[in-house]
């Protein structure tokens, strides 16, 4: 800062201020009007680094505020002006906000005096409910709305933290106690201070858990699953509909579902759509599949009950026409993913799932997910008909789809040699078109290319300067590990008895044409096979040890040892495979005679 | 105790190391291409660039998986305290879904010292996981989950797996999941909703080879200068060490011993016996030492248990091996009696026991799995009508009884000439 010019005293703005404890911003929740006239709000403070236990620490901004969990009650008088607090992502593009603008990351709880970081899909969430109450009095007027306050006395007592929670943090019906315990005491150095190199940036927007920015390649199924559910919801009888989903793993299809439903959320809050509900059940997820009743009830009700009890409300629910609350009234959109999962044995559950959109006004829209595309055909066919009116297939991707996914989330990244990815792209689509295989080779060589570079700046003197690129055998490395089983390799570098073993078993299966055999027969081949060529036979026991050593690896398959000579023994890889392995081995090469 | 005999000391600190897996294993940590690195590497990219990863070590039973990866955990630790949760299952114990869940439940309340209920249901425990991943994430901290005996969390529906694995695919947290398993193809019994969201990072962990079984064995025997023992006896026990490990016929013992088996757990007992055979007098560990610890660790136990048999169990033994000739369709207690009647009448043995005594004899052989019943059905009947197999092979026997003290001649007679 330069120095204030001679005579003049340097006036500090409300800023400097605040980042000297002077004054204090905070976020206003609630306003109400006390009888006597005066205004009050409802806010919790957010403080600077230095108010922290943990103190300013090296990484932080200068115009870094925490958000705390400290609220207060203050008078409207104490409000000085508006000011902004922004995440980091809004933070960057400001531009026009003047002089109070500050940035926060991190929440802090003042009891536990630890960190988090502030969650981006919750402050979406914030937002949104904002934004639906609009113009009521009871909430706050803006999002974005902060307030500097003169905190009159310093020392607002914090409220002690409460007494050890005597309730389970797993339990308690689904809602997680204690979890504000959890957070860091000090933010980490390395989170703040790294740059990523190339490399690591395509490592992390090749994660499956960060969210693409786009999603190619599934537009017509994505207008179609739109259409559906518009044409469902929007249609005045609001007929109950189903609609069934059917494609391999990693195709896309709960992606695209989920994706649907964002963009209808937004088309109800702009207001061009009724609202409706949402609700989202994982077949795997379920304890069992009678449990689909009590989640399904407890997302509409919001209260816990038996899976009987929810059966029978849910029943009376989407077959009653007439008492329904305003709130009941909203159609409901139910996704059931992995949908294969809920068949039973009478298959009683998919049965009532089904029938109740047919029921008039039921006003339940159905959609479930499911790999196979024949399960609507191999269920009773009361429940067949109903399912397979409305389907819709996800087709395993080709290679140039792959390839567009894989390069439209590395959008902005130069780390890849273009022929690598299409390697990947095409490998993965001759083998599944499952695109999370696809993400997670490119991801996987990404990480191997890193491992190299590093492994080269860790030397000294070497010059690894120069733009490094994941290349094609990086991909290769990936593709290799995944594909590929690792038999060969410990076969290779087993025990000189264990490769005897191998190839007498190999010998064994040519000879008599079976593929199976005891461990009696065995040994007689072992011993044979070790007398003609000088190698001393170790003995039936050590031998045994050996088979069975195989066997736990599953490069045989053998029963227990304990049935000695009646242990029957199976190779589980083809005999081409051993031979492949064994045939040029240093220590014994006679054992390429037998193989 | 007091003031100690170097060499008892020396045998002490010999044999703390050989039990002492991160020991053994730090010779090989430095090395990039060592899997320890490779693992490191994965793991701490999760911990600094906070992203989700899974992986599988896999591998024969005895070459350091756990040890190499006790060992990332340790460092990992202690690079960065306070953020990593380490959370551990062990497919033996917790293959049912539901206890698994419960117990990553438990272990993450003990962790963060929340309170942990027993009651919990399976949605409230999962739940609480994804709750806890997503926090975690948010608090800059790793959750590791260590599932051993991977293979057996595959029986099922693969609830767990699932749910773990498409936590780490959805949720933004920072967790990895480190399967171990003897099972090369434990990803194949992944059912395949779950492969495709399992990472398929594989590292594959391999016997020693023959330089790395040398280095093992001079990292573990030689003695420390700096250890407080006398230095002249550290001097003279490793020179006499290092004379022995370059001897011809010790190299013939360690290539024995890595004949059947060349896994560094193997190694290491072997050489933990041998430590334990050192004689504390001279102390110094001897060519003889190696050599008893080879034979107390290659034990035969069915030829063992044959010298443990009375004169009449081979007799049995012999009798049901001359009925397996005949490829009669059961042979029982009765039909081995009636067999060592007719030897007993056509050789004129000796002694000839009574039914009883027999009987006993036969059951004892049972109990040491010498031969065994065909099946496990019928067990309503006596003993002596159930069908029995011989487990022990014929070269066995013959072996068995070329080696026995005082092996009645007849015997062999009997067992060579068959019928
Ligand atoms: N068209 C696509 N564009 C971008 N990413 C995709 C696309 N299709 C699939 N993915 C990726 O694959 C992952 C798996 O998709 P998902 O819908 O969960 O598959 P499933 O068909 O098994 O439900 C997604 O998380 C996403 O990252
Ligand atoms: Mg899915």
């Amino acid at each position: 800062m330069p120095p204030p010019p001679k005579g003049k005293k340097r006036v500090r703005t409300a800023k400097d201020k605040l980042l000297d404890s002077d004054l204090w911003a905070a976020h206003i929740e609630s306003i109400w009007k006390e009888v006597d006239g005066t205004y009050w709000f409802r806010a919790h403070w957010y403080i600077i680094p230095e108010e922290t236990a943990a103190g300013r620490q090296p990484h932080n901004l200068r115009r870094e505020l925490y958000r705390t969990n400290d609220f207060a009650d203050v008078e409207m008088e104490s409000v000085i002006r508006h000011c902004y607090v922004m995440y980091p992502k809004e933070f960057e593009k400001a531009r026009n906000e003047g002089d109070d603008v500050f940035l926060c990351e991190y929440e802090y709880d003042i009891h536990w005096h630890s960190f988090k970081r502030i969650s981006e899909i919750e402050d979406n969430d914030v937002d949104d409910d904002e934004a639906e109450k609009d113009g009521d009095w009871n909430s706050c007027e803006d999002p974005d709305s902060d307030v500097e306050d003169e905190r009159e006395n310093q020392s607002n007592p914090l409220t002690r933290p409460s007494p050890a929670h005597p309730l389970a943090a797993n339990s308690r019906k689904g809602r997680i106690f204690g979890l504000q315990k959890i957070g860091a005491k000090k933010i980490p150095e390395h989170v703040r201070s790294h740059k990523l190199t190339e490399i690591e940036k395509a490592n992390a927007t090749l994660l499956l858990a960060t969210l693409p920015k786009s999603l190619p390649c599934r537009t017509k199924e994505m207008e179609e699953i739109t259409t559906f559910i518009k044409g469902a919801i929007c249609e005045d009888q609001c007929l109950g509909r189903y609609l069934y989903i059917h494609g391999v793993p990693g195709t896309g299809k709960t992606m695209s579902v989920l994706a649907v439903m964002r963009n209808l959320r937004c088309e109800v809050d702009a207001g061009s759509i009724k609202p409706y509900c949402f609700v989202e059940i994982n077949g795997l997820k379920l304890a069992s599949p009678e449990n689909i009743y009590s989640v399904i009830y407890e997302a509409l009700t919001g209260h816990r009950v038996g899976w009987k009890k929810a059966l029978q409300s849910l029943n009376e629910r989407f077959s009653n026409v007439t008492e329904r609350s305003k709130e009941d009234d909203r159609p409901c959109v139910l996704l059931i993913d992995e949908l294969d999962l809920l068949v039973t044995r009478n298959q009683a559950v998919l049965y009532n799932i089904l029938d109740w959109p047919t029921k008039p006004n039921s006003k339940l829209i159905v959609i479930g997910i499911a790999n196979t595309m024949d399960l609507p055909e191999k269920l009773l066919p009361r429940i067949s008909s109903r399912m397979g009116i409305q389907r819709l297939c996800f087709g395993p991707y080709n290679y140039r789809q792959l390839q567009e996914i894989i390069l439209t989330r590395l959008n902005g990244v130069d780390a890849f040699e273009k022929p690598a990815i299409e390697f990947a792209s095409r490998k993965v689509a001759a083998v599944s078109g499952d695109a999370r295989r696809a993400l997670e080779i490119c991801r996987r060589a990404a990480e191997l290319a890193d491992y190299r570079v590093k492994k080269l700046l860790s030397i000294p003197n070497s010059a690894a300067a120069g733009k490094m690129l994941v290349r094609m055998a990086d991909v290769e490395a990936a593709i290799q590990e995944m594909f590929q089983a690792p038999h060969i390799q410990v076969m290779r570098s087993s025990s000189t008895l264990s490769k005897i073993f191998l190839a007498a078993m190999v010998y064994e299966g040519h000879r008599t044409g079976m593929s199976e055999t005891t461990f009696d027969k065995l040994a007689i081949t072992v011993s044979c096979l070790c007398t003609s060529n000088g190698e001393k036979f170790p003995g039936w026991d050590m031998l045994l040890k050996v088979g069975c050593k195989l066997g736990e690896c599953r490069i045989l398959l053998c029963e227990p040892g304990v049935k000695h000579k009646l242990q029957k023994l199976q190779l589980n890889f083809p005999s081409d495979d051993v031979s492949f392995a064994l045939k040029d081995s240093k220590e014994l090469p006679w054992l390429a005679k037998y193989l | 105790m007091g003031v100690e005999n170097p060499a008892e000391q020396a045998q002490v600190l010999l044999r703390t190391r050989l039990c002492n897996p991160d020991f053994i294993f730090t010779i090989f940590s430095h090395s990039p291409d060592s899997n320890y690195s490779k693992l490191k590497y994965i793991m701490s990219s999760s911990v600094t660039e906070a992203c989700n990863n899974s992986a599988l070590l896999l591998g024969p039973r005895g070459c350091g998986k756990i040890a190499i990866l006790e060992m990332v955990i340790k460092d990992l630790l202690q690079e960065y305290p306070d953020t990593i949760c380490v959370i551990k299952l062990n497919g033996l114990l917790h293959s049912e879904d539901n206890c698994a869940l419960k117990e990553i439940a438990r272990q993450l309340c003990i962790e963060n010292q929340l309170v942990f209920s027993k009651m919990a249901s399976f949605d409230d425990n999962s739940q609480f996981v994804i709750a806890m991943l997503r926090e975690c994430g948010l608090a800059h901290k790793t959750i590791i989950f260590v599932l051993d005996e991977f293979d057996l969390f595959t029986q099922g529906k693969q609830r767990l797996l699932y749910s773990l694995l498409d936590a780490m695919q959805s949720v933004t947290s920072q967790a990895v999941v480190v399967g171990v398993s003897c099972r090369l193809d434990a990803d194949q019994l992944l059912e395949k909703r779950v492969r495709s969201r399992f990472s398929h990072r594989k590292l594959l962990f391999l016997p020693p080879s023959q330089e790395d079984l040398q280095k093992i064995l001079q990292h573990a025997l030689l003695l420390p200068t700096e250890s407080g023992l006398p230095s002249q006896y550290v001097a003279a026990y490793n020179k006499k060490l290092l004379n022995t490990l370059s001897d011809e016929k010790f190299k013939d013992i360690i290539e024995s011993l890595c004949h059947s088996d060349s896994t560094y757990n193997h190694l290491l007992r072997f050489l933990f016996a041998a430590v334990c055979h050192m004689d504390t007098k001279s102390g110094y560990l001897s060519l003889d030492n190696f050599k008893t610890a080879l034979s107390s660790i290659q034990r035969q136990p069915k030829l063992e248990a044959l010298q443990d048999c009375s004169i009449l169990e081979l007799y049995i033994l012999v009798c049901l091996r001359r009925l397996e000739v005949k490829e009669l369709e059961t042979t029982n207690f009765n039909s081995a009696m009636k067999e060592y009647k007719s030897v007993h009448d056509s050789f004129q043995t000796s002694d000839y026991y009574a039914w009883n005594v027999c009987l006993r004899a036969f059951e004892h052989l049972l109990q040491r799995q010498l031969i065994s019943l065909v099946d496990n059905r019928g067990h309503s009947q006596s003993v002596e009508f159930r069908p029995v197999r011989l487990l022990i092979s014929s070269h066995e026997l013959h072996q068995g009884l070329k080696s026995y003290r005082s092996c009645p001649a007849i015997l062999h007679k009997l067992l060579d000439r068959g019928v």
